[in-house]
């Protein structure tokens, strides 16, 4: 099964623009990810600049509106996730105590639906979805 | 420059109502866009955080919650694109076949250059076999 480990840097909706991981918090994560990627679990990971460099889209009556950061009414932003493939959520939940993350952070653990998940006549209309994900190599 | 752009949940999502094949086939299409012009890296969906759980850290102490959780800053989804700008990323987004107030939140992609010289060579060289081997899996 894949999961999702959904950062959630406390605090990060208010990060000015350029705000970076101290070098020892990133040290300790590569260390965290190392592990991940001996134990044959680590799919792909990312990080995310602040949402003051962002912005939104909202369709209300299926018309765009862009909205540019930072959100201050927002309470969680992401700040970075790592895709997994684990055999359970107890193994995934496992897999994140392990993080070296801080008092301010969360991360949340979120199953990534497959096409199998979905009815059949949904399955047909989604028909090469798969091979839209197929990821150029780096 | 890389961009994730997160699929806000809602009730419908939550709920874990699929979407319709409609909206299937609409968003099959605009994926198909993207794949067509170089954008779209990866793109997935998420089960409903009722099948989820949180993780929270004090010092050495780890404090599990199991979903569901509120809808405040949930996500549904999200896509990995390249595009050469963040306007660039608004404009392919506003093309999305979303409706009834649905959102997105669109957000630039730490690369190694953003680093600096916190990403050691020695790290540096670790990011890169790690994203590679990563891939492979």
């Amino acid at each position: 099964m894949r999961f999702m480990m959904l950062m959630i840097p406390l605090g990060y909706e208010a990060a000015p623009a350029g705000t970076m991981p101290p070098a020892e918090a990133v040290a300790a994560m590569m260390k965290y990810n190392e592990a991940l990627k001996e134990a044959g679990v680590l799919i792909t990971l990312d990080g995310l600049h602040p949402p003051s460099m962002g912005a939104r889209v909202s369709f209300a009556g299926g018309k765009p509106m862009v909205t540019d950061g930072p959100f201050t009414e927002a309470k969680e932003v992401l700040g970075g996730y790592w895709m997994i493939e684990v055999k359970s959520r107890d193994e995934a939940i496992a897999w994140a105590k392990r993080c070296p993350a801080s008092d301010h952070e969360i991360i949340e653990i979120r199953q990534v639906l497959e096409m199998s998940d979905f009815p059949a006549d949904a399955q047909q209309a989604a028909a090469g979805f798969t091979e839209l994900q197929a990821r150029p190599a780096p | 420059m890389r961009f994730m752009v997160i699929v806000k949940a809602d009730s419908n999502s939550e709920a874990g109502v699929m979407p319709s094949t409609e909206l299937l086939t609409a968003m099959g299409k605009f994926n198909e866009e993207m794949v067509k012009a170089g954008v779209m890296l990866a793109g997935e969906g998420l089960h409903p955080s009722s099948k989820g759980a949180r993780v929270g850290y004090t010092g050495k102490e780890r404090r599990v919650s199991r979903g569901p959780f509120g809808l405040t800053g949930l996500v549904s989804g999200f896509w990995l694109i390249e595009t050469k700008s963040l306007d660039e990323a608004i404009d392919w987004m506003k093309r999305a076949p979303f409706d009834g107030g649905a959102e997105i939140e669109i957000r630039q992609v730490f690369s190694p250059e953003d680093f600096g010289e916190a990403l050691t060579p020695e790290l540096r060289e670790q990011e890169a076999r790690l994203r590679a081997e990563g891939a492979r899996n």
